[in-house]
């Protein structure tokens, strides 16, 4: 038997979207600021452009993959294949790890260049966007080895609404978060 | 996004008989959470009096000595002379205190828990365990906020506006140094806890409310927490943007804020290119929607108070409600008013100028709504109703200075003085202070269930009203004479010698006004262990709160079924022997009419 | 009922009200402002008496009628009228809204706009006196361009509090004859005034009271403002930013002189040592 994709939500759950919602608003209007900042302080006549690290494309293709791996994840589950689905969040956990030590080799490679944070203005901000983006990568990486925890130990098979409420929370705010990665990526290399 | 749900919302949460650590100080209980974070905003209102105290003695009486305050206060009253750095240090705490950890925490975080839950219906807040949360770091960031003073250099001292370089370069002034980075820490914390609670505050509105609760049939009281909560999740993450790229010049080196060239002190600073402007913006983001986050709760309290002491229904309902959500966008789109001399371009200036004076047509549609329900009621002067009545008054006087400074020719000659400082008090401190009192005589028997002392409590009215409205009018004054703001003493200029008895006449209210508050914490303190046995319904009053018991139980309204039949104010209805029906009266007892 | 209170308790708190907005309006009507000394300065004390004039009805209007309105209520057993036609109400409510948003966008764009532009679009006419300030913590560095009108160069680099507060280049030729004091400058009656206004440090802003000037300096940025001195006098300098600890204390002066008298005074400072406090 299949579980609906979209069950008819209870109200709790609906709450609880709504909340995850407007904290991601919150979370998004944090990084319109830095990016307004960005915009601002790229008119200094000091803006000196750094040579971003390839790596940072690599580190992109991970994230995605990660969003991919999460929505196997969701898709098997919900067949109540658990034990794919299981895989795929250990998947979707070692390419989020992956990233962070993909960010952690960029900040590593700048480093060792000798372009530190106060280098230049683009190097400050490449510093604290890439150091907010991985912070809230971080707090995601919890709620998805909470989700992972779930499936693996077969919580999705006694309590699947349960289970789906956890699935649709992660999926929600790491493919949120590759967003958020998208466009500071895109302003950083771009302007 | 109305749901007419079948269960009684919230009812899958209720809590089994806790301990008296779960119970009330690791609570998930929506009203101990709010009584919590009241007590606590009311504390730190305690540090804020002291605080201000201080400053008036200073500002009073420039000249004199202070024996008695360089034994308790060594460091600062040197010689009993009381030290520039500390002044100004005073002055930021004051602001930074009263602002953020007395209003926010008794008007928006502690009122805001304790009634919205319990006028829409809920059982408790849509998230509970964030709502603690919520509460405990907001402690932590109070205490680190207080802490702050004991460092070395002590306490912030750039003004709660923080402004780069100053804030930025430890050596332009003592507080620069570790204290600030407290204090940004701080706010820091602040948003966080600010954050969890404004989105349980949203989520319970949109989706907890009991049946038959529509949108239309919350009270003012509702919908200004709600507008405000959303406006507060929106601006305030560019305050936490701009205390993380501040952490980093002052730490790190980074030059977001500092400008190529600076010699601070004779030292020469290596960054180049930051904007100190930049900062600005960033900070009146926040502040400008801050001020209504503020302000908009403590209007919808005095709406919800009215009612009840004309027992005639608020003029204008549906008008109001759509005042406040014109008033919360617009107020997202004005920031650049605080900035009119700051060198900003010109035309900007006119933009703002302009977008700014929209915002008086749904203020003053408020405010006559507000005055027109007090035509033709049968008024009680009640004490709760008194401050109603002065939150409209100083509703009024602020918003007329407002006029001022909103227009930036006026602003011209009027920024940075004491006119401001008489302006933001009316609003941002008389009108949500008033609120407060109000709000607590109201709501203190369905909190505490006991009745506070009426006779203090008109005392205590007149002798902080009085006060209150004499200093900051005068003070609208003294900024028309020219006195600037932050000043430590107005001896050093001529064109202020004028000023001199003015000063003196302000802070010798500003000793009545703050010695009378011991009025309050009598009667708030006796009342809770001494005062008559409060009703359910002490006002006869109509919202759901009033409908349980006082104090509510646990689950907010017991077993009972609950389902909402009609509008917040049916007063003036025939009703048995009643002159009101409360929600939850169906129609078939007494006809809905509106 | 506890909240059944006499109707005398509720008749002094609408005389409160009344006696608050009679009592602050004859106060504020006292007040006078610091002696007008500009030319634009006309226009802002216009606007701002068109604001103390219709605030001032409206401050009283309301806070009569807010005492009226207790005063009668207070007297009243039953409600007079329970619901009012939400037409009515929309038509009450925004007529008096409108009517205060015309009379604040009204004094904006009608009264205040003009201003502003003079004000701030204002070019400097060619025999406008050019003064350099810089601001530090805590006084007003002066800097006049001398006979050449040229300004000579200065770096931050070289900033020195002691020997060279400005950080001149003493080699630049055009730097020359500048003249340099700290915290007294003097002006020329009859010829406009150009500022240059630049900060060293912290932000400091500029403030004449008499001539309604007041312009925030911003490290980083150089704002100008031009005026036009009405009359002779000494007058003040006030700082207006929070600057550090003796932001109170940041005096400078300002002297109108008649044009002999200046390039006198003009004179005087140009001597060899001139860069010491008054
Ligand atoms: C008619 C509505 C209002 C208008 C047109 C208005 C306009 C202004 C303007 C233009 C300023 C900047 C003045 C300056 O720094 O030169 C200002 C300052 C301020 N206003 Fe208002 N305001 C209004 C209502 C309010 C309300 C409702 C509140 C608070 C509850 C409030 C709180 C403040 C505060 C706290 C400041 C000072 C901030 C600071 O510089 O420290 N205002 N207002
Ligand atoms: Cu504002
Ligand atoms: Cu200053």
């Amino acid at each position: 038997m299949q579980l609906a994709l979209e069950p008819e939500l209870s109200r709790r759950e609906e709450t609880v979207r709504l909340g995850l919602w407007m904290f991601l608003a919150t979370v998004a209007m944090l990084f319109a600021a830095f990016a307004s900042a960005y915009l601002v302080r790229r008119g200094g006549s000091d803006w000196m452009r750094i040579n971003l690290p390839p790596v940072l494309w690599l580190n992109t293709a991970l994230l995605v993959a990660g969003s991919g791996a999460l929505e196997a994840a969701h898709a098997v589950g919900a067949r109540r294949r658990w034990l794919s689905a299981s895989a795929a969040c250990g998947v979707a956990l070692a390419l989020g790890v992956g990233f962070l030590l993909g960010q952690l080799v960029a900040w590593e490679q700048l480093l060792s260049a000798g372009v530190d944070m106060p280098e230049s203005p683009h190097s400050s901000f490449f510093y604290m966007l890439t150091g907010a983006h991985a912070l809230h990568v971080v707090a995601a990486l919890g709620v998805m080895l909470w989700t992972g925890l779930l499936t693996w130990t077969g919580a999705g098979r006694r309590q699947p609404r349960r289970w789906a409420a956890a699935m649709h929370s992660t999926r929600t705010i790491w493919h949120f978060l590759l967003g958020v990665w998208l466009f500071v990526f895109a302003l950083i290399s771009l302007y | 996004m109305s749901h007419a749900a079948t269960t009684v919302p919230g009812h899958d949460q209720s809590h089994p008989e806790l301990g008296f650590i779960r119970r009330y100080v690791f609570s998930l209980d929506h009203k101990v959470i709010g009584i919590q974070y009241i007590v606590t905003g009311l504390l730190m209102a305690l540090v804020g009096a002291a605080l201000a105290t201080l400053i008036r003695l200073q500002l009073g009486w420039p000249e004199r000595t202070w024996p008695l305050l360089a034994q308790l206060l060594p460091k600062g009253y040197a010689g009993g002379v009381m030290a520039p750095e500390f002044y100004l240090a005073v002055v930021t705490m004051h602001g930074t205190i009263m602002v953020f950890f007395f209003m926010s925490y008794v008007l928006v975080s502690g009122f805001g828990n304790y009634l919205v839950p319990l006028q829409v219906g809920a059982r408790d807040m849509a998230f509970p365990l964030a709502n603690m949360l919520s509460f405990w770091i907001g402690a932590l960031s109070a205490l680190l906020m207080i802490a702050s003073f004991f460092v070395e250099g002590g306490a912030a001292a750039a003004g709660w506006t923080a402004y780069p370089p100053l804030s930025a370069v430890a050596t332009a002034v003592p507080g620069s140094g570790m204290g600030q980075t407290i204090w940004l820490l701080s706010m820091a914390f602040f948003i966080a806890s600010f954050t969890l609670s404004g989105l349980n505050i949203v989520a319970t509105v949109f989706s907890v409310r009991a049946p038959g609760m529509s949108m239309w049939r919350m009270p003012l009281t509702v919908w200004s927490y709600f507008i405000a909560s959303i406006l507060g999740l929106l601006a305030f993450p560019a305050l936490t943007a701009a205390a993380v790229m501040l952490l980093f010049d002052r730490h790190a080196g980074t030059s977001f804020f500092l400008p190529a060239g600076l010699v601070v002190g004779g030292r020469h600073l290596t960054n180049s290119g930051g904007s100190p402007l930049l900062w600005q913006h960033l900070f009146w983001f926040l502040g400008h929607p801050e001020v209504y986050v503020l302000i908009l709760p403590a209007l919808g309290i005095a709406c919800d108070i009215i009612p009840a002491f004309t027992r005639k229904p608020i003029f204008g309902y549906r008008l109001s409600v759509w005042c406040l959500v014109a008033v919360g966008a617009l107020s997202m789109v004005v920031w650049g008013h605080h900035m009119f001399v700051s060198g900003m371009s010109p035309f900007t200036g006119e933009y703002f100028s302009i977008a700014t004076m929209t915002i008086t047509l749904p203020m003053t549609v408020f405010g006559v709504n507000m005055l027109a329900s007090l035509r033709g009621g049968a008024i009680r002067m009640g004490v709760p109703m008194m401050f109603s009545c002065a939150v409209l008054a100083l509703f009024g006087s602020g918003g007329l200075g407002g006029l001022y400074l909103g227009n930036a020719t006026a602003d011209m000659q009027l920024t940075d003085t004491y006119f401001v400082v008489g302006h933001f008090h009316m609003m941002i401190g008389g009108v949500t202070l008033m609120a407060t009192f109000g709000g607590l005589h109201y709501w203190f028997p369905k909190m505490f269930g006991r009745m506070m002392n009426e006779t203090i409590g008109k005392a205590h009215f007149w002798l902080t009203f009085t006060p209150f409205f004499i200093i900051f009018f005068m003070q609208h004054f003294l900024g028309i004479q020219g006195a600037p703001r932050r000043y430590y003493a107005f001896t050093a200029y001529d064109f202020l010698r004028e000023t001199r008895i003015q000063n003196l006449v302000v802070s010798s209210c500003a000793m009545v006004l703050i010695a009378s508050q011991s009025l309050f914490v009598v009667n708030f303190v006796w009342s809770l262990f001494r005062g008559a046995p409060a009703a359910d319904n002490p006002w006869e009053a109509t919202t759901l709160e009033w409908t349980t018991s006082s104090p509510p139980p646990h689950d907010n309204f017991g077993q009972a079924e609950l389902t909402v039949h009609r509008w917040p104010y049916e007063y003036g209805v025939e009703s048995g022997d009643r002159d009101f029906a409360d929600q939850r009266v169906p129609p078939g007892r007494v006809p809905v009419t509106a | 009922m506890s909240t059944q209170t006499s109707v005398f308790h509720s008749s002094t708190v609408a005389l409160l009200f009344a006696g608050l907005g009679l009592g602050g309006a004859w106060y504020g009507a006292s007040i006078v402002m610091p002696s007008l000394a500009s030319r634009h300065g006309a226009g802002i004390d216009s606007m701002l008496s068109y604001l103390l004039v219709t605030t001032g009805i409206l401050f009283v209007a309301g806070y009569c009628a807010l005492a009226w309105f207790i005063w009668t209520g207070a007297r009243r057993r039953r409600i007079d009228q329970r619901l009012t036609r939400r037409r009515t109400e929309w038509l009450v409510s925004g007529a008096l809204g409108l009517a205060v948003g015309l009379i604040a966008e009204g004094g904006v764009l009608a009264i205040g706009m003009p201003v502003w532009s003079e004000y701030f679009d204002a070019t400097p006419p060619a025999d406008a006196v050019t003064v350099e300030i810089t601001a530090q913590q805590f006084l007003w560095n002066v800097r006049y361009p001398g006979a050449d009108g040229q300004f000579g160069r200065n770096s931050a680099a070289a900033m020195d509090d002691v020997s060279n507060p400005l950080g001149l280049d003493r080699a630049d030729p055009a730097g020359r004859d500048d003249v340099v004091t700290q915290n007294v400058m003097a002006v020329p009656l009859g010829r406009a005034v150009r500022l240059r206004l630049r900060s060293k440090d912290v932000i400091h802003s500029f403030f004449l009271p008499n001539f309604r000037v007041k312009q925030d300096i911003v490290p980083g940025m150089t704002p100008e403002v031009v005026f036009f001195p009405t009359r002779e006098g000494s007058f003040e300098i006030a700082c207006s930013e929070l600057c550090g600890l003796a932001h109170y204390r940041m005096r400078g002066f300002f002297d109108v002189l008649s044009p002999a008298a200046f390039d006198r005074w003009l004179a005087e400072q140009a001597t060899p040592t001139a860069g010491g406090p008054r």
